[in-house]
Order: structure tokens, then C-alpha cells, then sequence
């Protein structure tokens, strides 16, 4: 097992893989922003660089800054959490170059699976459902309508180069398809720098269900089963669970099983998640992978009792799976919510600011994944992401209510600081996302129906 | 009589199969052994494994490998936060994280020295990150009054190099 890693990433994944760390007797390097240097993580790891002013371009996703900081301090691994580097190939690459271990998959791997038209004609070979649509970039939008009038609209643009929602348009009208084709271009070209584009067909209502998948340097490949993240906001996810509600068994092993295809077809290894989008009639169609440990991942840790990031450096050091599919069985019902510090009565801005109180919720099956405090000062250079507050139960009924009980006990506050908690509860006591009949329109249904009004209940 | 028995993580334990051969239960040792060396906190100086009325012993040995224990702490290396100097004193800070030269090459004269008088945007050292030189530049200019890390040390995004009384009205 390593001796020495250092976390490439910032906030509450940080301290959580700090803690998986500190359990497998790895000592901790962190490196930090200017704006994050009283930061939770920082007091917690056994090391601290500071590797650059808060602007994440110069600093968590600064290669140069993170690598020396590697070199320097004797770390023998790399951990890079989720978003920043995590699925930079180049990082993945440059890590490898200076003899550190990159915790995830091959740069290659990456790579192919991080251009969304070679990761779908490389699920397609291995036999794993997809929605109509083209396998290559169409460089034209000639060819672009061409397709997109084969297939049936509506359809939806998407960036080649993109993923977790960003960088899409849908398109109802074939007269509308041009205009659309052309801001698709533009904007993958500004977000991404590349401008490559592809075609799909576009499934609402949906459900976005996806798969865990946990693959050694031995070959095992295993999946640990289905989260429903259908609660989203502008392709955000707020709410995740898992077990997927409603959705039969044989539908699920289905989706398990073309995820393991999936991974051995493109050689993964690492923690992966397999994305799909599952409509009415239980169709399932291969939507992308990511290459990082997730968000979500702690609900799926509650009801298999598997330590996903442990996972993660038990097989980046070469060791083995410590479980078979067969050990693998979950128990019960677990939600997440994400609580962020933004405010959904003014349209959900950031807050950023200092924290005079803050109290998270606590008591039986109740997880809280935060690096918050009284007297923590929230940054305004990144994402709002503030904590997860994640339970388990038996049953997806007492799992919501204890939710609820949860976040009524959340208490967060400070100059200017909201956060999203009254929201979250909204829509845990919704009776459509209590019945799982729900789909990804649930949000923006919600927020028509009550306007931007999340008053604390009585 | 129950079949089998409930270990301590809840699981109910299989009987030994009878008719396993030597060789099938002697891979199955072997591998128990290397996934509980892989699983243990430091690698054990001797580890027993027996399969019959199944037995597991582990032994570290603490005696001659125990680190000697210091009494003097290491010497804590000088740090100044620019963000703490006095008025009349300003701190050019690392532009990144990385090794600090005070020449432009090995054996060259150093940029500056205690009590050089440096221009705004006088270039006063490097700091090499990953092979890349990035210079240090002094924002403001007047007299060096300290160079507060050494030629090569190690040194974080922001940390004090040079302390100057700069001459411009701030």
C-alpha cells in the first residue's frame, strides 16, 4: 500500500478520500488555493503546499504546481477526487512521466472514453444499447441534419469533448436545427476547445440511472449496483439513491451486466460509473462513463458496505478486489442530497461567505460528508457544493423521512449565506418523487408549481 | 446442531469441504495469506497459517525497529507571509510552487543582493516548477533588505523570498 499520497482536489472529496487514507495508514498531502488555505482538509492532512492564488486555472487544475508539489513532498500517488484533473488525460499522463501513480484509469483510457463519440462506438462493440444517433463527429451541419432528420426529432447536439451535461442543445424543429448546430460548435469550442459535435436522439422523460463499477489490474470487474439520479437542475444532480426505484430486477442486471461488458471492452480500471437513460418502457441506452469516483458514491457505499475510495487505492497499489460479484449485496435504501450554498429564492446564486453557525445533521444512519465549520469562509471560486447528507434505511419510505428529519436539523447560516436545504426537503415530501414515478423534468415541474418560494416548514 | 458457524461480520461460515485436495486447499491458503498481507497495516516479520481447526497468527517485530526517539526538534525553516509585514516593508512572494534560485544559472551572480536597490519589475530570482523557470519579478521597487530563503530551497505558492523598504508611495 502507498505510504505517502497527495489529494489534487479541494473541499469535502478531499477530506473524504483524507480519510480513507488515514485508515489505510497513508500519510496525507494536500495541496491548496490561497482560498483555501483554512480550509478543513488542510488542517487535517499531515502535509499542506500551497500551490497557487484561487482561480482554479492556477491552481487545482495547474499540472505543473500539483506535480511539483508531488516531487517535492516524496508523495508516491496522486488522487485527483472528481472534476478538476480527474479526467484529464494529460495529467493522468504527466503523473505517469514522473513515476507517480495516477489513482484511475490509464491515461489511454481516458482518453478514448472521454470523447463521447469513441466511447459509443467503443460501448457499441461490445454490444451495450445505445440511442439512435451518429458514432462520429459530424463535421458538417449538413451531415448533422442529416442524421438528426433519420432518426426523428427531437434531438439534442452534443459536445464530442463534453459531459455532465454541459455543452448540449436540444433541437425540436428541423428548422431550428442549423442555429442550434452552429452554438453547439461554438460554445464546445469555448468550454472545451474542441469543437466536435455528434447527434442523439433526445428521451424525455427520462430516467438517468447509472451503474457502479469497481475493476482491478488483475482483471476483475465487478458492479455494485444502480443509482437513480433523475433529481436534477439544469443537469445538476441534487438528489441521488440507489436502489433505482421501480425498475425491475431484470432490468437492473441487464444494466449491470452491460456496464462489466463495458469496462472490460475499454480496459478500465479504477471506480467507474456507467451512465444510462432508461425511459418508459424500461429501455436502456449508454449515455457515458465517468472515469472518477463520483459525487454520489457514498450511497452506494451505504448499502453495500464497500469503501469505494479504499477500493480505489487498493487496486492503483495492484492489489486485488476485496470482494467477488458474489459478496456483493446490497441492503436497504440510501439517499443523498447535495446541499449547496446558493439561494433557490433568487434563482439559485451562489453564496458565498462566512459561516457563523453550522450544525450538521447527525443520529442513526445519517452520513454528512462536508468540510464545513462555524467560522469557515465559503469561497466564491468554485462550485457551491457545500455538504452531502446522505441516510440509509430499510425501506425507500423511511429513507425519505429520515432525510427529511435530517435536513430539518441542518442549521447553516451566515452574512449572506443560503443553502439549498429547504429545497431539498420540498422535494423529498413531493408526491411524485415519493411515489419514484419521477423523471429528470421533476425539478423544473416543482419549480413552476411553487414558483422560487421554499419557505422553512412549520 | 447448527451446520455452521456466524463469524464476527455476520457471516455464516461454510463447513470445510471434506473433499477439497491438498493442492486446491493449499491455494486457498496461499491466497488468504497474501490478502491478509496486503490488508495489514505494515508488512509482519512472520505470518502462520493453518487450515485445519483454522489458526492465524501475525508478528510485527518492534524490538530493534522502533524509531530512537529525538529530543530536539528539526530546525523549523524561516517563513515570512507577505501578508504580515509592516507597511513600510513589502515581501515578493513565490509565483508558484516549486525550487527558489537567486541566479539565472548555476555559479552565475546572484539577481540581487542585501542592499541592492531594485527597479519595479525588476526580475529577482526563479522559481522552477516541473522544468519551467518562471521568474520572480519585485512588484515595487527599493533597497533589498533580506533574502529570506536560501539558493535552491523548496518553496509554496505565495511564500515570502525577498523582503524590500520599497521607495514608491505604495
Amino acid at each position: 500500500m502507498f505510504k505517502k499520497v497527495l489529494i489534487a482536489n479541494r473541499g469535502e472529496i478531499a477530506l473524504r478520500v483524507a480519510r480513507a487514507c488515514r485508515e489505510l495508514g497513508i500519510k496525507v498531502v494536500a495541496v491548496h488555493s490561497t482560498a483555501d488555505r483554512d480550509s478543513a482538509v488542510v488542517s487535517y492532512a499531515d502535509e499542506a503546499v500551497q500551490i497557487g492564488p484561487g482561480p482554479a486555472k492556477r491552481s487545482y487544475l495547474h499540472i505543473p504546481a500539483i506535480v511539483e508539489a508531488a516531487l517535492r513532498t516524496g508523495a508516491e500517488a496522486v488522487h485527483p477526487g472528481y472534476g478538476f484533473l480527474s479526467e484529464d488525460p494529460d495529467f493522468a499522463e504527466v503523473c505517469a512521466a514522473n513515476g507517480l501513480v495516477f489513482v484511475g484509469p490509464p491515461a489511454e483510457v481516458i482518453a478514448t472514453l472521454g470523447d463521447k463519440t469513441t466511447a459509443r462506438s467503443l460501448m457499441d462493440s461490445a454490444d451495450v444499447p445505445m440511442l439512435a444517433g451518429s458514432m462520429a463527429a459530424l463535421p458538417t451541419v449538413a451531415e448533422a441534419q442529416a442524421v438528426a432528420d433519420r432518426i426523428g426529432y427531437p434531438v439534442i447536439i452534443k459536445a464530442a469533448a463534453g459531459g455532465g451535461g454541459r455543452g448540449m442543445r436540444m433541437v425540436t424543429d428541423a428548422g431550428d436545427f442549423g442555429r442550434a448546430y452552429r452554438e453547439t460548435r461554438a460554445s464546445a469550442q469555448a468550454l472545451f476547445g474542441d469543437a466536435r459535435v455528434y447527434v442523439e436522439r433526445y428521451l424525455a422523460p427520462a430516467r438517468h440511472i447509472e451503474i457502479q463499477v469497481l475493476a482491478d489490474q488483475l482483471g476483475n470487474v465487478i458492479q455494485l449496483g444502480a443509482r437513480d439520479c433523475s433529481v436534477q437542475r439544469r443537469h445538476q444532480k441534487l438528489i441521488e439513491e440507489t436502489p433505482a426505484p421501480h425498475l425491475p430486477a431484470e432490468v437492473l442486471d441487464e444494466m449491470g451486466r452491460a456496464a462489466v461488458r463495458g469496462a472490460r471492452a475499454a480496459g478500465y480500471v479504477g471506480a467507474g460509473t456507467f451512465e444510462f437513460l432508461v425511459d418508459e418502457t424500461h429501455d436502456f441506452s449508454f449515455m457515458e462513463v465517468n472515469c472518477r469516483i463520483q459525487v454520489e458514491h457514498p450511497v452506494t457505499e451505504m448499502v453495500t458496505g464497500v469503501d469505494l475510495v479504499q477500493e480505489q487505492f487498493r487496486i492503483a497499489a495492484g492489489h486485488p478486489l476485496s470482494l467477488k460479484q458474489a459478496d456483493v449485496l446490497p441492503r436497504g435504501v440510501a439517499v443523498e442530497c447535495r446541499v449547496n450554498a446558493e439561494d433557490p429564492e433568487r434563482g439559485f446564486v451562489p453564496t458565498p461567505g462566512r459561516l457563523t453557525e453550522f450544525v450538521a445533521p447527525s443520529g442513526p444512519f445519517v452520513r454528512v460528508d462536508t468540510h464545513g465549520f462555524p467560522g469557515y469562509r465559503v469561497p466564491p471560486d468554485y462550485d457551491p457544493l457545500l455538504a452531502k447528507v446522505v441516510v440509509w434505511a430499510p425501506t425507500r419510505h423511511e429513507a425519505l423521512d429520515r432525510m427529511d428529519r435530517a435536513l430539518a436539523e441542518f442549521r447553516v447560516s451566515g452574512d449572506g449565506v443560503r443553502t439549498t436545504t429547504d429545497f431539498l426537503r420540498a422535494v423529498v415530501r413531493h408526491p411524485l418523487f415519493r411515489s419514484g414515478q419521477h423523471s429528470t423534468s421533476l425539478v423544473e415541474q416543482l419549480t413552476r408549481e411553487h414558483g422560487n418560494q421554499f419557505r422553512r416548514a412549520a | 446442531m447448527s451446520q455452521g458457524v456466524v463469524d464476527m461480520n455476520g457471516r455464516r461460515e461454510r463447513p470445510a469441504d471434506a473433499d477439497a485436495s491438498v493442492p486446491e486447499v493449499l491455494d486457498q491458503v496461499r491466497d488468504s495469506a497474501l490478502r491478509l498481507i496486503a490488508e495489514l497495516p505494515r508488512p509482519p516479520y512472520a505470518l502462520r497459517v493453518r487450515a485445519g481447526d483454522v489458526s492465524v497468527e501475525v508478528e510485527w517485530n518492534l524490538g530493534t525497529s522502533a524509531p530512537a526517539v529525538t529530543d530536539t526538534l528539526p530546525a523549523v525553516p524561516a517563513t515570512v507571509d507577505p501578508l504580515t509585514v509592516p507597511e513600510d516593508r513589502h515581501c515578493v512572494g513565490a509565483p508558484t510552487v516549486g525550487l527558489f534560485y537567486r541566479a539565472p544559472e548555476p555559479g552565475a551572480p546572484p539577481f540581487v543582493t542585501v542592499g541592492d536597490l531594485v527597479r519595479p519589475e525588476q526580475q529577482v530570482g526563479i522559481v522552477e516548477a516541473m522544468k519551467l523557470m518562471i521568474p520572480v519579478v519585485a512588484e515595487r521597487g527599493g533597497r533589498v533588505l533580506e533574502i529570506v530563503k536560501d539558493d535552491g530551497a523548496p518553496v509554496e505558492y505565495g511564500e515570502g523570498l525577498i523582503v524590500i523598504a520599497p521607495d514608491d508611495d505604495g
